[in-house]
Parts: structure tokens; sequence; C-alpha cells
């Protein structure tokens, strides 16, 4: 079963063994498994669907998936009729399973009234093409359509292609969808600076935060010095609110791997590595599959394709320290050694890891490298904005009716994320706030939710919301409360090299704390001030130089509420222990 | 002249064994223990500064500014040196160590042990030139070899050889290695951590720094169950510090610690990559999320 994979032939081979498994012509069920489905019960839901079958005797088939972003509405079970179409049921029970379950087996009968949406068809981003649900039953079409939900309308899947459709651990679901045919192109068919120029082309920007161009840094790298090269990919998501790379690779490992696979190709690198969070288990599980999967259809290892050239890549865990995003410190760290960042330059592209041209990208730039080559850098360039081509994926939670994973074009506002997407806030409370961006940056008020989503600021235009979660924050939350939130969890997580960002965190804290007790002078917010600008100027790496900018956010857009905290000695969401909870009248 | 007066009392007070001795004995000579030496003595105490290294000031003098106001560090401490040398109130005892404290508050007697100094500190100018010329200190004292204190149980030495042999020829092996044993014995036993340094060849020292450096490499000894309550942003906003409380209560011990039946330990993470589905936590590995505060009791009795 297993021959290495050479030519176009032998892809198709195993695309057709892929869309058997994916498509079955008998009832397939399918159980959204990720730790996310799993955390809200997803096992006991598969638990019962196969003692369930078993019972009733059905013919059927049971799967795993991986979240298709819909967390808010998980445990999510899939029923995938003969020959189509696909019904998803929302926050599932065991009970309501073998209900469900029970009353297809005696009748067909689909219970639409639990059902959340139904797919007419399946979109296979990276070939264009698709597989449509043939049969039509007509009991249902009463299940609204998937993309004429409120969270799916505006969505488009580039890096989430495959998520929540195929098997993860299924290297042949994944090819049936298209994995490797981008990989395919580029090594067989493309001189390596083609594979770079078409990359460029696609106006791809790293989406790990610092939205530098992906294209440059691989065209940096290969022409680097040196024979021995390596890639690296950041799935390190240690950003507090931020769960889009684990659904990465717990749901399509290999979105992630073909887009290493011809990243190396592109630059000349032998090695690869994955840097994943300690926090993400499934994840590392999922991936050591996928990396085995491959290796052994030749995908992975030596003669890739029969082209000749070696490229392994092995996973490295982290061990809890988010400064271990950082590039430079997740290069030290992957070397073994205490995760502290290095100085810059020299960059990573010329000295990374062991000394050697090094490229590091995050596991949505990994992602998005695939379908850019098998569709073509226009199409991908025709998505998003001016600055910013293409999709990126966040997680949208906190006060919002939809939450999960999200995946949007740039050029989105904020308000369409939250009132579209999201489907408003819960109760219809009034909009506080939004923390987006990582914690960096602060939480930003209502005026600029008509700005547009996209890696650069511009004034009155767009946002610069890199990466991270989308939190969103009603009247029930105090800014003062977040503010001194953020200042803990990066003193929590200064790696205590600089003094700048080691004593000028545990200064700042002291000081919300003070606020937050009700012991707060005016000059307290003067002193603030100060000591960000001495961190801003002095500290080694981005954590001590971003980490003052979340509280002046927050006081800058906020400045009431902190002098309400400490001249009147009140809180007015009432958050805040030992400080009145009324509101700023008096 | 307050200081005089207050060593006349404390002459009076000492003879008879009664009050406190007004004396003061302050350990090291770095920045610290100068400001300390100058504000005693300026309250009145007579003070023994006590420094192991020939000479006082510390790593101060190394720092280029200080923080937070950017000064010049020279230029604070030069000043203190020479106040320091001058004041009479101040014995300044140099390459001397404490070998022995006895007696309470009020009345210790300690006994001060000073290396010989092979110069005649009467003589002394200060030129340097016997550095150069030094015997002793042109020798070269290499340190001994490290050994580890205690030897391996034999169980002990076969897991730490299977584990290494895993790693065998990778450069970057050290955080793997100091991973699986923390999953192996759910923290790093000091015994085994020696073990590794002497078969590395590298100082205890560098594996404590990465082992320290990490949150989920532990030092020291766990409870039966590890409980990590999630303080992300996603989480904090849905009222996550209330959900610690409710452990911390259902517990019994404050965050960070293990509680005294060694059942439970107690620790905050950020993030679990729930933030979808916040509050969230996870206990021995099993996520567990979109909590409410009742809930969070039942899923504790699950963990025996
Ligand atoms: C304090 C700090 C934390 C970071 N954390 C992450 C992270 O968790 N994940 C990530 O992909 N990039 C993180 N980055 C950005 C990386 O340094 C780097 O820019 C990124 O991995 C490059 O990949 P990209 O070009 O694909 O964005 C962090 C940067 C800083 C300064
Ligand atoms: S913030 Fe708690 S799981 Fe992410």
């Amino acid at each position: 079963m297993s021959q290495p994979i050479r030519t176009a032939e032998d892809l198709k081979g195993v695309e057709a063994a892929g869309l058997a498994t994916l498509y079955p012509d008998k009832l397939k069920i399918v159980v959204g498994s990720a730790s996310c489905g799993l955390a809200v019960g997803a096992g006991a839901v598969l638990a019962a669907a196969i003692a369930t079958v078993k019972e009733l005797g059905l013919d059927a088939t049971i799967a795993r998936t991986g979240c298709i972003g819909f967390c808010s509405q998980e445990p999510l079970l899939d029923l995938l009729l003969p020959n189509g179409p696909r019904i998803s049921y929302a926050r599932m029970t065991p009970e309501k399973t073998r209900s469900l379950l029970a009353a297809y087996a005696k009748s067909g009968e689909l219970s639409p009234d639990m059902a959340l949406g139904r797919f007419a068809g399946e979109e296979h981003v990276l070939t264009g093409e698709g597989h449509v649900y043939t049969s039509s039953q007509k009991a249902a079409e009463a299940v609204p359509e998937w993309s004429s939900l409120d969270f799916f309308r505006g969505q488009q899947k580039v890096i989430l292609r495959s998520c929540g459709s195929i098997d993860p651990l299924s290297i042949d679901e994944a090819i049936a969808r298209g994995a490797y045919r981008g990989a395919m192109v580029a090594i067989q068919e493309m001189p390596q600076d083609k594979v770079i120029d078409e990359v460029i082309n696609s106006g791809l920007r790293g989406r790990g935060g610092a939205a530098f161009p992906t294209g440059q840094k691989w065209r940096f790298a290969r022409k680097a010095a040196g024979d021995t090269k390596y890639v690296v990919c950041n799935a390190d998501e240690g950003e507090p609110g931020a769960c889009m790379d684990r659904t990465v690779l717990e749901g399509d490992p290999h979105a992630t791997l073909e887009g290493m696979l011809i990243g190396a190709f592109a630059i000349g690198a032998q090695e690869g590595f994955v840097y994943v969070r300690n926090e993400y288990p499934l994840a590392i599980a999922t991936l050591q599959t996928a990396i085995d999967e491959a290796e052994k259809y030749g995908l992975l290892g030596d003669d890739i394709l029969g082209s000749g050239w070696s490229f392994r890549v092995r996973i490295r865990v982290g061990a809890g320290a988010y400064i271990c995003g950082e590039e430079t410190a997740l290069l030290e760290s992957i070397e073994g050694a205490a995760g502290e960042p290095r100085s810059r330059p020299p960059f990573p592209v010329v000295s990374g890891l062991w000394g050697c041209p090094t490229v590091v990208n995050n596991v949505k730039t990994w992602a998005s490298v695939a379908p850019i080559i098998t569709r073509g850098a226009a199409w991908y360039a025709a998505m998003g904005t001016r600055s910013t081509k293409g999709t990126t994926v966040f997680s949208l939670e906190g006060a919002v009716n939809n939450s999960g994973l999200v995946e949007i074009p740039f050029g989105l506002t904020l308000r369409e994320m939250i009132y579209g997407i999201g489907g408003g806030i819960p109760n219809d409370r009034p909009l506080k706030a939004v923390q987006a961006g990582g914690a960096a940056r602060g939480c930003i008020p209502p005026s600029f939710l008509d700005l547009t989503i996209d890696m650069e600021d511009r004034p009155n235009e767009s946002l610069m919301i890199g990466t991270g979660g989308i939190i969103v924050l009603d009247d029930k939350a105090c800014m003062v409360d977040m503010a001194r939130y953020l200042v803990e969890f990066f003193l929590d997580e200064s790696c205590g090299k600089c003094v700048p960002c080691r004593e000028g965190l545990r200064q700042m804290a002291g000081i919300m704390d003070r606020i937050c007790t009700g012991e707060g002078s005016e000059a307290d917010l003067f002193l603030l001030e100060r000591l960000a600008g001495t961190m801003k100027a002095a500290a080694v790496c981005g954590l001590g130089g971003m980490a003052p900018s979340a509280v002046m956010t927050n006081l800058q857009h906020f400045r009431d509420e902190f002098e309400t905290h400490i001249r009147d000695k009140q809180c007015p969401a009432g958050v805040c222990r030992g400080l009145a909870p009324t509101g700023t009248t008096n | 002249m307050t200081s005089d007066a207050n060593q006349q009392k404390v002459a009076t007070t000492n003879k008879d064994d009664k009050g406190p001795c007004g004396a003061v004995l302050v350990c090291g000579g770095g920045i610290a223990g100068i400001q300390a030496s100058l504000d005693l003595s300026a309250a009145g105490f007579r003070v023994y500064l006590v420094e192991e290294s020939p000479t006082i000031g510390g790593g101060m003098a190394r720092l280029d500014k200080t923080f937070p106001t950017g000064d010049c560090a020279t230029c604070i401490i030069s000043p203190k040196l020479v106040e320091c040398m001058r004041d009479l109130n101040i014995e300044v005892l140099t390459m001397a160590d404490v070998a022995g404290l006895e007696g309470e508050a009020g009345h210790f007697h300690a006994k001060v042990q000073k290396r010989p100094r092979s110069v005649d500190s009467a003589k002394c100018t200060g030129c340097g030139d016997c550095w150069a010329a030094c015997p002793v200190r042109n020798h070269p004292e290499l340190p001994a070899e490290f050994q580890p204190q205690i030897q391996l149980k034999a169980e002990d030495a076969t897991r730490l050889d299977e584990i290494l042999a895993r790693h065998e020829g990778d450069p970057g092996a050290m955080v793997p290695v100091l991973r699986e044993i923390n999953n192996a014995y759910r923290y790093l036993p000091r015994e085994i951590l020696e073990q590794l340094a002497s078969r590395w060849g590298v100082r205890l020292a560098s594996v404590l720094r990465v082992a320290s450096f990490y949150d989920q490499l532990r030092l020291e000894p766990v409870g039966h169950h590890v409980v990590e309550a999630c303080d992300g942003t996603s989480c904090h906003s849905k009222g996550a510090r209330a959900m610690l409380e409710r452990l911390e209560e259902k517990i019994g011990v404050a965050a960070g610690g293990t509680d005294p039946s060694g059942r439970f330990t107690l620790r905050t993470v950020r993030c679990l990559g729930l933030c979808a589905s916040s509050p969230a936590m996870r206990i021995d590995g099993q996520n567990f999320a979109r909590l409410d505060l009742d809930g969070v009791s039942d899923i504790l009795e699950q963990f025996k």
C-alpha cells in the first residue's frame, strides 16, 4: 500500500483510496475530536456513537475529524448520508447521539430540529474542484446550508481548507483533497527561484505577528552562504487567547508539512523542525503520525518524489515559556538551551540554528504555501487588501454568541467580525472593548470597530491585527483590571535577561496593584508613562518593548476609568475587589 | 555627635550585658552592603563590614548604567566607596569569612576568619605590581571534576541510559532529555540531574539553568494529580480568577502549591488553546472547557 509516490499517477492512486474513505457510499458518522471538542465531551459522544451503531447493527463507518471552527457549538457530530449530503448536529451529548441514530436507523429520520447546518458539497481549495453530494434528500432541505449561517458567511477557508473535513491521521484523505500536489509541482517542475518568485508575487506575509514578507525571507535564506540550511515551523503559540495553530496541526497537519517541504526545497534545506508548545499534546501526536505517514510515501525522507533531494522533519516540544515563540529564543530552545532571545542582527536567515541560515515561519504561514503553488500567486493575491494579501485565522472569543476559529480574507472590519460572524454579544449587552492582535496590543474601544483588519496600522482606515485571538469584552469587563492582567502576564513571562523588562514590569505591576486596590494616585499614571518610555527604548527583545504598550493603549483609550479608580476609589464594572462597583456618576 | 553619645551608651550597657550591644555585622561588601553600613553608621552603630574578596564594591562597578534612572554606575558607587573607607565607625574586613555565629539577637558573637593577604597593608599603596609577581595567583587551580554525590539506583540508571540513548548524537538534546526525565518522574530529581551533568561533562549549574527556565520542568515533586487552571486572556475575561479561587478553596492550597495530603498540585498556565470554549482547565493532561463554578467540584471528584 505504501509505495513511495513518484509520479502524478501514483498520487492519483492514493487520492482514489482517500476519496473512498472520505466520501464512502454508506452512512458515515463523523465526530469533531480536536482538543476543543474533547474538552467539552466529544469523547463521550464518539463512544456513544460507536456503541449505538453496534447495538442497532447500522451499516456505517465512524470517523474522527479535527475542529471545523465552530467551537461554541461543540461537540459536533456529522452524518454523511450515502452519497450526501452531510448534516452537522451541534452541542451533542451521548443521549442526543443515541436518539438521533435510533431515529435514523428506524425510518431514515434526520431530526432537522437538532441540526445546525448542511453541506451541499465540499470545496477542495487546493485543486479548485470539489465534491458535490449527488443524492438530495427532501428531509435534509429543512436544514440550513452551512454557508448561510452567520458564522460562515464572510469566511473563506484557505489555511483551514481541510480542518474538520478529513481524518487528520489519514494522509490519503489529505491527498484526496489535493495535498502534496503543490509539492510535486514545485519539486518536479519548478526551479527553486521560481517557487520563491511565486510566493513573493502572492504577497504572503508572516502570520506569526511580525508580518514580514515570506518570499523575501526565503530569498535571503536561499542567497545566504552555506550548504546546511534549516526551516523551522513556529507552533509555540504562546499568545494567551489564541488557538489557531493548534487547530491547524490537529485538524490538517499535512497543510503545514507540505508548506515546509516546499519552503525547504526552495531555499535548499535538508532538515526542518516544528517547535510545538508543550500544552498541545494532541497536536504533537497528530503531527508525528503525519510525519511518519509522509515518510512512508516518500514525501519526506530520502529521494523525495524521486528528485534525489532529502529532507526530514523533526518535532521539538517546548516546556512552557512564552518567550520561546520569539524566533531567536525558539532557536536557542531547539539547540537545547534556555530560551533567551539573541540580539539581532545577525538575523536567522543568515545565522540561525547552529549558525546556519534558517527560515522561521508560523504554522499558518506554512499552511498558506501549498495553495499558492497549486492555484497561483494571482489567485492568492486577489484576496485581501491593498497591503496584505490572502486570508488569516483568528480565534473569536469572549463575549460573543458564536465563538470559534474564523478564517477571513484581510479587509473585513471588526464590526463585521463581531456582529456578523460572531453574531453579536450575548443578551445584547454593550461592547466595551476588544483585545485583539495579541496581549501587547492592549484593549481598543468601540470607535475602532469600522477599521479594517489588516497587517498595517493606517489611521482611520485599518488596524494591525497580525495574530492572536479577538477577545470581545462587554460592559462587565474592567479596563484597569485588564491592564493589570496584561502586565502580570508579561511579568510572568519575562525571561529576566535585561533590566528594563525585568524590573520595569515589576514596578508596573506594583503600580497597577495600587490602582486596582484603591491606593493609586495621579502621580502613578505619570510614572507609568515614564516607565513605558524607558522600557520601550531599552529592552533587548520584542517582549520588553511591546509589554508597556498594552498598558499605554488601555490608559490612552480608557483614561477616565483609571481616574475613577484613583480619584473616586470606584470600579465602574465592579471587577476590582475592595472598590465600590458604582458607576462614574456622582 | 549623636553617634559618640550612642557609643558611650553601648559601652556601658554592654558591660552588664543587659541591653543590646551597639554593633552590627554586615556580610558582603557590594553596593547593598556598603549602603547598609553607611546608613547604620549614620544611625550610630558600630559596623563590621565583612567581604570575602580582596576589595569592597562588588559587581556594580562593572555595570554601565543603573535602572531605572540610567545613571552611570561608577559615578554612584565611587563616592560611597570612599565614604565607607573613611568612616571611623565602619571597620572593613576584606578577604574574610564569617566562620561562626553564636548568641541571640542583640548579643551575637561572630567569629571572623581573615585569610592571609601576603601584603603588608600598612605599606601598600595599591600600585598592583604584586599581582604580576604573585606566585600564588599565577598558579592555575583547576576546579575538581564534578562528581555526583549520590549513586543512582540501578533502575534509575537504566532508565537514564535509555533516555540518553534515544537522544544520542542530537546536539540540542538538553531540553528533550530533561522533558523525558520530567515526564518519567513527574519532576527532575536532583540526583539524576547530577548524574546527567557528569555524563555530559557539563556543570550542574548549566543543567539547572535550563531546568529552572522552563515552567513545565519542575524541580520539586508534585502531587498525585496536577491541576492546571488557565489564566489566559480569554479565560480571564470569562472569570478565570473566580474559578481559581474556587479550586484553591476546594483543594485547600494556593496556586503553585500541593495540598497536604499530596492529592493535588494546583498551578496556573497561560492558555491551554481552548480559548473559544473558555474558561478552561486541565487535570493530568485531560482538558475541561466551558466550565462553571459548580462543575469544578464535580470534576475534581473524578480524580481520587
Ligand atoms: C515576544 C514574542 C512572542 C512571539 N510569539 C510567537 C508565537 O507564539 N508564534 C509565532 O508564530 N510567532 C511568534 N512571534 C513572532 C516570531 O518571532 C517570528 O516573527 C515568527 O515566528 C516568524 O514567522 P512568520 O514570518 O511566519 O510570521 C513572537 C515574537 C515575539 C517578539
Ligand atoms: S485563554 Fe484559556 S484556553 Fe486560551
